[in-house]
């Protein structure tokens, strides 16, 4: 693996500069927040953040999809010569990922990339998509708890180019092919054994500064035999039902289809959907298996914690905290798991 | 790649009303293009998306049998946009279907045994693909004794009327159907499915039976298998949910960590145990 050392004052600039060669996704203030945004040729992106208000999954999953057009004949609606209908993606590169968003790309892989049943739009995306990592030296929030879903602040899972802040250097560690593709953009001195030490010790501090412990592995086995429980019928009583943590979360991967037609044309799309809506599951004839707040919750808490975990062995959640900043009744996700290894 | 989510074009080539409600028709569809069907190799028990291009797409189990080539059919009760959708079509019309999709039913587990078919209402779907599939003549030597059990309210609403008439004449086949209330043409029995069940009474020694219909019947119609001696292996359904991709992805169908699209819709009630109850 390559590992150079980057300039701390040149490193908004190379990527300023890879804006004008493809398409860069990076962090930067709108407004009162900090949004992945398309860079243009030579502008900066933000550097010191905690972290953006939105997932990048969008960009691998958006909320809105054109699956395939289609057309009036006499004798129906038909799907267009599907040459020109590529699935519109070029090559991307998604910069200032943090290490939490990262790892929930290599989770969403496993859905999307099965051995049957592929999905092309995903993984036609994923594979034109470079992701750099910023790793968090500072840990952004008190609600991170990714040390205890399998991630690290330092942790480059779903990494292509891995970089540290050591202070007064990037270190850049180029971790795949696609990384290494960067590698004379990014240009910088050989980084030795030296500077690896450095990044390990910002490592073990980092992780020791996350304060938020949450038994997330402990709860699999409570889980598996406690899908009837009082504990269900009081967790979603102040729910409103809006969705905001299944489309922040970067794992969360629900999803609709529908038709949309104007005139003699349509198209078939697919929207971010969420198990938190009653229509999710409710079927035409009335019945709704999920009738309530209450299954759905428990759904959501199952999906990440047990039925993820039973069909991937990998808990669906990397405790980035979104959900949990951003819940308007401040329902909090790490207390729920924590009352659930109580049972 | 494959791309799982394109429907393959087809063509309305046949549409029977089966019901005198008229609300449930079986439409039998032609693959536009002949390597399609080829490609399209399916078994009794699994189901496709019928997709109508500006409507959407429904999830509708095969009702036609692997053993009927050159076409597909389907039999659908007029109830959501699309299925009233393609309600409105007529022959000659094009759209698409999605598949095979699913597990089906367990034939090779079903090779060799005594097997018992207990049907209700339009739940006879993918049963009736079943039992084409197995009196077939290729087949028919790999199963061992076939009882049809098969009720709806009145008998307006027996679906495959024709089939059944030809099933009745059979002598590999004992065939049983029965309505809730006659009406005065009918001649045929009367009594509800879980009683049917019980007075026919079938063995339960190296048997299987595979059980569809509403939700009410299976209610009923199960403790009468347990006191008949089935086990719980060999009793065998399918589930229904609302989907939408089909292939495990969106979210929607599952009953604990099973996707009822992708490790469905066929489970044993030994398998439904293990899952949580929530369909």
């Amino acid at each position: 693996m390559e590992k150079r050392l980057i300039k701390k004052e040149a490193l908004a600039g190379i990527v300023g500069e890879l804006a004008g060669r493809m398409r860069v996704y990076a962090p930067m203030q709108v407004e009162d927040q900090v949004l992945f945004r398309v860079l243009a040729k030579g502008e900066k992106p933000l550097l010191d953040f905690a972290n953006t208000r939105n997932a990048p999954k969008n960009f691998l999953f958006p909320r809105t999809e054109a699956l395939m057009k289609f057309t009036r004949t006499e004798k129906g609606m038909v799907r267009k010569d599907p040459a020109g209908e590529e699935i519109q993606s070029g090559e991307t590169l998604l910069f200032g990922v943090r290490p939490c968003d990262a790892r929930s790309f290599a989770l969403l892989d496993m859905l999307f990339d099965q051995d049957i049943y592929r999905d092309p739009y995903y993984i036609e995306r994923r594979a034109k998509t470079t992701v750099v990592v910023l790793g968090c030296v500072r840990v952004p929030y008190t609600t991170c708890f990714c040390t205890s879903v399998d991630g690290a602040p330092l942790a480059s899972d779903g990494a292509d180019l891995f970089l540290t802040d050591l202070g007064d250097a990037y270190l850049a560690e180029f971790l795949t092919p696609k990384g290494e593709a960067l590698l004379s953009a990014f240009g910088g001195a050989p980084a030795g054994e030296a500077e690896v030490k450095r990044k390990e010790a910002l490592a073990t501090q980092a992780a020791a500064e996350i304060r938020s412990r949450v038994p997330a592995h402990e709860v699999k086995p409570i889980l598996d035999t406690r899908f009837e429980d009082p504990f269900w019928n009081t967790l979603h009583q102040k729910c409103l039902a809006c969705g905001t943590c299944t489309y922040l979360c970067p794992t969360c991967h629900c999803f609709d289809i529908g038709d949309e037609v104007k005139g003699d044309e349509g198209v078939r799309i697919r929207n971010w959907d969420s198990c938190m809506f009653p229509l999710f599951t409710k079927e035409t004839s009335g019945h709704n298996p999920r009738p309530s707040q209450k299954e759905r919750w428990r759904q959501r808490v199952m999906h990440k914690f047990r039925y993820y975990v039973d069909n991937f062995q990998a808990i669906a959640c990397v405790g980035c905290g979104r959900c949990v900043m951003a819940c308007p009744v401040n329902l909090d996700i790490r207390k729920i798991v924590a009352d659930i290894a109580k049972l | 790649m494959q791309n799982p989510y394109i429907p393959i074009p087809v063509e309305v080539v046949k549409i029977v009303t089966e019901v005198d409600t008229k609300d449930i028709k079986t439409f039998r569809f032609a693959f536009l293009n002949k390597e399609d069907e080829a490609a399209f190799g399916y078994q009794p028990g699994q189901f496709a998306e019928l997709s109508i291009f500006g409507k959407g797409e429904s999830p509708i189990g095969i009702a036609s049998s692997p053993t009927q080539p050159g076409y597909l059919e389907f039999t659908v009760q007029r109830a959501g946009v699309v299925t009233s959708a393609l309600h409105e079509m007529e022959v000659g019309a094009v759209m698409g279907v999605r598949g095979p999709l699913g597990n089906s039913w367990p034939i090779d587990y079903l090779a060799g045994k005594n097997i018992v078919i207990v049907g209700g209402g339009f739940a006879f779907t993918t049963l009736r693909s079943l039992i084409n599939y197995m009196i077939d003549e290729k087949n028919r030597s790999r199963f061992g004794k076939i009882t049809v059990i098969y009720g709806a309210r009145t008998p307006g609403l027996l679906i495959y009327k024709d089939e059944l008439a030809a099933w009745a004449k059979r002598d590999d086949l004992a065939l049983h159907v029965t309505v809730d209330k006659g009406d005065t043409d009918w001649k045929g029995r009367e009594g509800f499915v879980p009683t049917v069940c019980k007075e026919v009474a079938p063995s339960s020694d190296n048997a299987v039976t595979v059980i569809c219909g509403p939700p009410i019947m299976i209610r009923f119609t199960l403790p009468v298998f347990f006191e008949l001696g089935f086990s719980k292996e060999n009793i065998i359904t399918s589930l229904e949910m609302r989907m939408k991709c089909g292939i495990g992805k969106c979210g929607r169908c599952n009953v604990g960590e099973k996707y009822v699209c992708k490790d469905g819709p066929v489970f044993s009630l030994a398998e439904l145990d293990k899952l949580t109850k929530e369909y």
